[in-house]
């Protein structure tokens, strides 16, 4: 994106000093080396400065044009020692996707869009999205329903134009059949003519894929892409599905943590902002049925929540060390005592079935909110030392 | 009355006259400091008083004396007052002009929605750009601004290629200060566009932060709502790992761009940094910062940033426990008296050479020409306008 497009409502072509500047938003090396050229004269990119009042630092741009002059290159481009190769000087544009709401926010409803795919495309889809950094933060979930929402669009013929450099870029690309060239004009825009597109850098084989900065918002296509055989086939997946499946998924994850968080006695206290920070910080796990989540005798670091699935708490010399204790499903805790202290957990807690658990660190916690007491201290446990003991059966007499 | 009639035939866009009196009064401005002394021709001036916050305004209320920025749907021009007493129409202004079909075909209605609210807000801070009226005609959103005479830090951190740590540090901690009333004094307000393009220098070399086009009010404390937020906004070589991976973020986004900002103004380019945007994303989630042998960093900067550019947010400088104030005890910071920073007791490292007050050489010379038009249409009108009543 560029501010090219911008008319003013002063009308057009007021520049006082008549000169304009050719490079706004880009390439700052340009920039620079320009400003060299026009040293001898006053540039108008090069005001005079230091002539100010009162400079505690001698001006940025030198103090006069006549000894920048005998330094022929004092305020170069800066590609000297210890600067990345080619780093772009200029000055940098912001970027923006379109803004989402979440629409746990409102009443409206939306499920991603799904496309069947057999398991061997499946299989295919994901080995191909795999290693890109976009997706490879997935959960299960997300995953799912991301491969899910790819799309099949058949390119049925050689020389078909997938994307244009230059154009707005909504959708991200998996080759599935076929093969595609990836070409690129120095002007960075495809130009008409039979060598428009620009010389070839590439070539995308099936499993490839292509035009992911198109998944994070809407930039010039930096390449033009087109079907180098025939009977090609695509998986399409368009930016504003792919953000709203994260965005969805992640919104309904903390409502659900900050509901949690909002039962336990210990963290009663908290502000919502605060159990929107806690959110923040728990961390997701997956448990096989029959697993010890927290061992008896073992100190307490962590505090969880159940997020789905079933477990039991089981304590060693009670009547029948196999009847629990205590019963686990979803949206209950254990092990928030060691959010207080590293006393040894009083019981274990085992999966019954497949568990998935939020997590949070006493470190977290208290690097975030500081001592659990202070929060506690602000109301109705002050002094109540046997509401505290009450809570967990894991710490029981 | 006269000045009415003056003002209502200067109005539309593209009209000589107005194009004519900016030009004059923009080379009048050059070759003679004495602006005040000269009136901008062509126009009948009655003496009538002229305060900008006192009625609605319209674009004929000023004239353009030059682009001073462009940004992605903005262009924001030095203007002075086309009518009032001597005295009013020598002062200047910024003027930010968002034209309307480029902000909804740019999906960008709530970001100005925001940013016009916010700056009301936040009005009156020492180190953010003062608000000063809002208005809009048929084609475009204005924001009357102050006018900070500077020019970008970016264009001193350029020619200086980089700055030393004293100089680094007095930046820092008037940033800290903006931060710290941003996300906890005004109850969570996330900026999301930190980098040293949007920072100006006052006069006295303060900064002064511009551009809240994608600031946002977060919940906070008192507000049952969600603190996080989830579009994708910012400057690449500064997103936050969890704004690239869309995971809903908060204020904490400004922190690790503070980061950013300091690692890029000690060693002179940021510390993730590719031709290809989708390079630098990567970067910025799977590498950790690596600083030069040269420039030599302390120990303490290195720190910060590393606090800073923490991707887990639970461990986040800034974000923890003691948020700003935390910030604030970091040793980078020690010696800082910041009451003084507070209070500008004292003149920034670099003083900006402005000879007059509408004096814009420390701004770059943008193009003036414009291009393309896109009309708004009736069936725009009616569709968005509603969206743009605050203006
Ligand atoms: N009050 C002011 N005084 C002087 N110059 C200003 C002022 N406000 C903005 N500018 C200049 O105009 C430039 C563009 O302004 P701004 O960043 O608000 O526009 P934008 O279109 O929102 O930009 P972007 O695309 O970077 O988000 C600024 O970087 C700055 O150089």
């Amino acid at each position: 994106m560029s501010g090219s497009g911008f008319t003013s409502p002063f009308g057009a072509n007021s520049n006082p000093f008549g000169s304009a500047r050719l490079d706004t938003g880009g390439n700052g090396m340009q920039r620079v080396a320009e400003e060299d050229e026009n040293d001898t004269i006053t540039s108008p990119t090069t005001p005079n400065f230091g002539q100010g009042t009162g400079n505690v630092f001698r001006g940025p741009f030198g103090s006069d044009s006549s000894e920048t002059q005998q330094h022929s290159n004092p305020r170069g481009p800066p590609v000297a020692e210890g600067y990345p190769a080619q780093y772009n000087f200029g000055r940098r544009t912001s970027v923006s996707a379109e803004s989402l709401k979440p629409v746990g926010d409102s009443l409206d409803n939306w499920t991603p869009p799904v496309h069947s795919k057999t398991p061997d495309q499946l299989a295919r889809l994901k080995k191909a999205i795999s290693g890109n950094f976009l997706f490879s933060h997935l959960d299960d979930e997300q995953a799912a329903q991301v491969l899910g929402a790819l799309q099949e669009k058949p390119i049925p013929t050689k020389g078909i134009k997938v994307i244009i450099q230059g154009d707005a870029g909504d959708f991200f690309y998996v080759v599935e059949k076929g093969s595609f060239d990836i070409h690129v004009n120095s002007s960075g825009t495809l130009q008409p003519g039979p060598d428009g597109m620009g010389p070839k850098v590439s070539t995308i084989e099936a499993g490839g894929s292509f035009g992911e900065l198109a998944l994070m918002y809407n930039a010039p296509r930096a390449a033009t892409v087109i079907s180098a055989e025939p009977q090609c086939t695509l998986w399409a997946l368009d930016r504003v599905t792919f953000r709203r499946i994260l965005m969805e998924s992640t919104f309904a994850r903390r409502r659900m943590y900050e509901g949690f968080l909002e039962e336990v006695p210990l963290l009663s206290s908290l502000t919502p902002y605060e159990r929107s920070k806690i959110a923040d910080a728990l961390e997701s796990q997956k448990f096989p049925a029959g697993y010890t989540i927290i061992r008896e005798g073992d100190p307490g670091h962590s505090f969880y929540l159940l997020e789905s699935g079933e477990a039991a708490a089981y304590r060693s010399g009670s009547d029948d060390d196999n009847t629990p204790v205590k019963h686990y499903k979803k949206g209950d805790f254990f092990g928030e005592l060691a959010l207080l202290n590293d006393a040894p957990r009083a019981a274990s807690v085992i999966s019954k079935s497949e568990v998935k658990v939020a997590r949070l660190g006493k470190s977290a916690f208290q690097r975030l909110l500081g001592p659990v007491e202070g929060i506690m201290r602000r109301t109705k446990y002050v002094g109540v030392k046997t509401g505290v003991e009450d809570m967990d059966p894991l710490q029981a007499h | 009355m006269a000045a009415t009639v003056a003002q209502t035939q200067a109005i539309p866009p593209g009209l000589h006259p107005l194009q004519a009196a900016a030009l004059r009064a923009a080379n009048g401005g050059q070759q003679q400091p004495q602006h005040q002394s000269q009136q901008p021709p062509n126009r009948n001036f009655d003496d009538e008083p002229f305060d900008v916050t006192s009625r609605k305004l319209t674009v004929g209320d000023f004239v353009r004396v030059r682009t001073l920025g462009t940004g992605t749907f903005a262009r924001v021009c030095l203007v002075r007052p086309s009518h009032g007493t001597e005295a009013d129409r020598s002062k200047v202004y910024a003027l930010k002009i968002l034209r309307k079909t480029e902000v909804i075909k740019l999906k960008q209605i709530d970001h100005v929605r925001h940013e016009r609210q916010i700056l009301y807000d936040v009005k009156d801070h020492p180190f953010i750009t003062q608000y000063v009226a809002s208005f809009s005609d048929h084609d475009f959103l204005y924001i009357l601004l102050d006018y900070v005479p500077g020019g970008e830090l970016f264009t001193y951190l350029r020619k200086y290629r980089r700055f030393n740590e004293d100089m680094a540090r007095f930046y820092a901690a008037e940033i800290v200060l903006i931060l710290e009333h941003l996300h906890e004094q005004q109850g969570g307000i996330a900026y999301r566009d930190m980098k040293p393009e949007n920072l100006l220098l006052d006069g006295e070399g303060h900064i002064k932060l511009v551009d809240f086009g994608f600031a946002k009010r977060l919940g906070n404390n008192e507000s049952g709502h969600p603190v996080e937020t989830y579009t994708l906004c910012g400057t690449p070589e500064y997103l936050a790992p969890e704004v690239i991976h869309n995971k809903g973020h908060t204020t904490a986004v400004d922190w690790w761009a503070l980061g950013i900002l300091i690692y890029e103004f000690l060693t002179g380019y940021p510390p993730f940094w590719h031709q290809n945007p989708i390079e630098i994303y990567k970067q910025i989630v799977e590498k950790p910062i690596i600083f030069p042998q040269d420039p030599h960093i302390s120990d303490a900067a290195k720190d910060i940033i590393r606090q800073f550019c923490t991707i887990d947010r639970s461990r986040r400088l800034g974000n923890i426990q003691g948020g700003a104030a935390q910030v604030k005890r970091h040793p980078f910071f020690a010696g800082v008296d910041w009451d003084a920073i507070y209070h500008k007791r004292h003149r920034g490292p670099i003083i900006p050479p402005i000879r007059y007050p509408g004096d814009a050489q420390c701004f770059d010379i943008y193009p003036e020409e414009d291009a393309s038009k896109d009309e708004y249409t009736e069936d725009l009108v009616e569709k968005y306008d509603e969206y743009f009543k605050d203006f």
